[in-house]
């Protein structure tokens, strides 16, 4: 997982639905719009200081996909190992009143809500082409 | 005891259990007395959760063994009540979970078997058969600013520091007031499930601080026929009280004479922690 060199963090999403849409929006970038480019680092697992997740931060561009202001995944980066590469506010594309709504399970997720991912999706991956033309 | 719970899972986002995790926690705070503590927020801001916390007890469920979610619930000095893995109940229906992230059959006979051992806990437990000394009497001495407590008589321990007292054909099971100083304060004890049949020095669940785990290395053979219950709401009283109160698990002896060999009695282990204590410089 760790081979690809730009990486991508989602927040955990349990406080409103910017957090779902991040977790959505990262998965669709690994699994179908960058597939085996990007390093998806697990937060939970880059909080707990285990496998590898902060050293691979620290040495390699890392983008944060947090899904409101409070921006736990670009904190815990700066926190832990070092600045972000680029960072996401899922608030910022959806609005802030949309984010604050309550999260969802994936089986109630609505084509509007498919459409919020996709904005998302398509947002990080024009900083990760970004920071792939610099490399 | 409170009615309300806050549950805690490791919500990973790069391997199938940690999906799932994330699922059984939204479907158990469909309920309203459930809160679902998000992982991240909690260790950036706690306070976003101390009254939830204070209120009710704290279920914990993880992902796979890297125990995320255990790690920070401990990092912070949260008590759990009850913690479950996803990956473990994955393996004991034989379903292998892996990388992808998927919504079928298999994942969702995972959860339903996770929310079904959140929901049965406890449920076998049998009155216990267990008689219990009037009062225990208890031998010390002190290492530096430690001061360690054996009983006179009627406890056997392993070189592990785990003791049994027996009781006709039954034993409680639990471990030194040395472990206990060591661990500091007990967050969590993982018992083993009632039934379970085990042979001396097998493992017999562990217990946890913020610390370290410790694994509870079985003095005798047996089967488990009750927990301490008491023990998922007060974690501490294995410190408080490791000989008596904090108990761990009751069980059927298979043979405890054969396992006596294996053993020290009170005198013996008294002894033996004293060199051990000396050794290692506490």
């Amino acid at each position: 997982m760790l081979g690809n060199r730009i990486g991508v963090i989602s927040c955990s999403g349990e406080e409103c639905l910017g957090g779902t849409i991040s977790r959505l929006a990262v998965r669709k970038m690994m699994e179908e719009l960058k597939p085996g480019m990007v390093s998806t680092l697990c937060l939970p697992l880059f909080i707990a200081g285990d496998g590898g997740e902060r050293e691979f931060a620290e040495k390699y561009p890392t983008i944060a996909v947090d899904g409101c202001s409070k921006c736990c995944a670009k904190r815990a980066i700066e926190k832990y190992s070092s600045a972000v590469a680029g960072s996401i506010d899922v608030a910022e594309i959806i609005g802030e009143a949309k984010a604050l709504e309550k999260p969802l399970s994936t089986r109630y997720i609505t084509d509007l809500h498919m459409e919020y991912v996709n904005q998302t999706a398509a947002k990080t991956c024009e900083i990760f082409d970004e920071i792939l033309a610099k490399q | 005891m409170s009615d309300s719970l806050c549950v805690l899972p490791c919500n990973g986002l790069d391997k199938c259990a940690g999906d799932l995790s994330r699922r059984v926690a939204q479907e158990m705070a469909k309920s309203e007395e459930v809160e679902l503590i998000c992982p991240v927020l909690l260790n950036q801001n706690k306070s976003r959760y101390e009254k939830a916390l204070e209120a009710g007890s704290l279920t914990v469920i993880d992902g796979c063994n890297t125990r995320c979610a255990s790690k920070l619930a401990a990092d912070l000095e949260l008590a759990i009540k009850e913690k479950v893995n996803v990956s473990e109940v994955a393996k004991s229906l034989d379903i292998k979970l892996g990388i992808e992230i998927r919504e079928d059959q298999d994942t969702q006979a995972v959860i339903q078997a996770v929310l079904g051992k959140i929901n049965s806990s406890a449920a076998e437990q049998v009155e216990s058969e267990f008689v219990e000394p009037e009062s225990v009497e208890y031998n010390t001495f002190s290492h530096g600013k430690f001061i360690f407590k054996v009983p006179k008589a009627n406890y056997y321990f392993n070189e592990n520091d785990c003791w049994v007292t027996v009781s006709g054909n039954m034993a409680r099971v639990g471990v030194s007031d040395y472990v206990q100083q060591n661990l500091s304060d007990i967050l969590y004890v993982d018992p083993p499930e009632i039934g379970d049949e085990f042979e001396q020095f097998d493992d017999l669940g562990s217990i946890e601080s913020s610390k370290a785990v410790f694994e509870i290395v079985s003095p005798v053979a047996g089967t488990v026929v009750a927990v301490n219950a008491g023990l998922s709401d007060a974690p501490e009283q294995v410190n408080e009280s490791p000989y008596e109160k904090g108990w761990l698990v009751e069980v059927r002896l298979s043979d405890f004479e054969e396992d006596q060999d294996l053993l020290h009695d009170c005198p013996a282990y008294f002894e033996f922690l004293k060199r051990k204590v000396e050794q290692i410089d506490v």
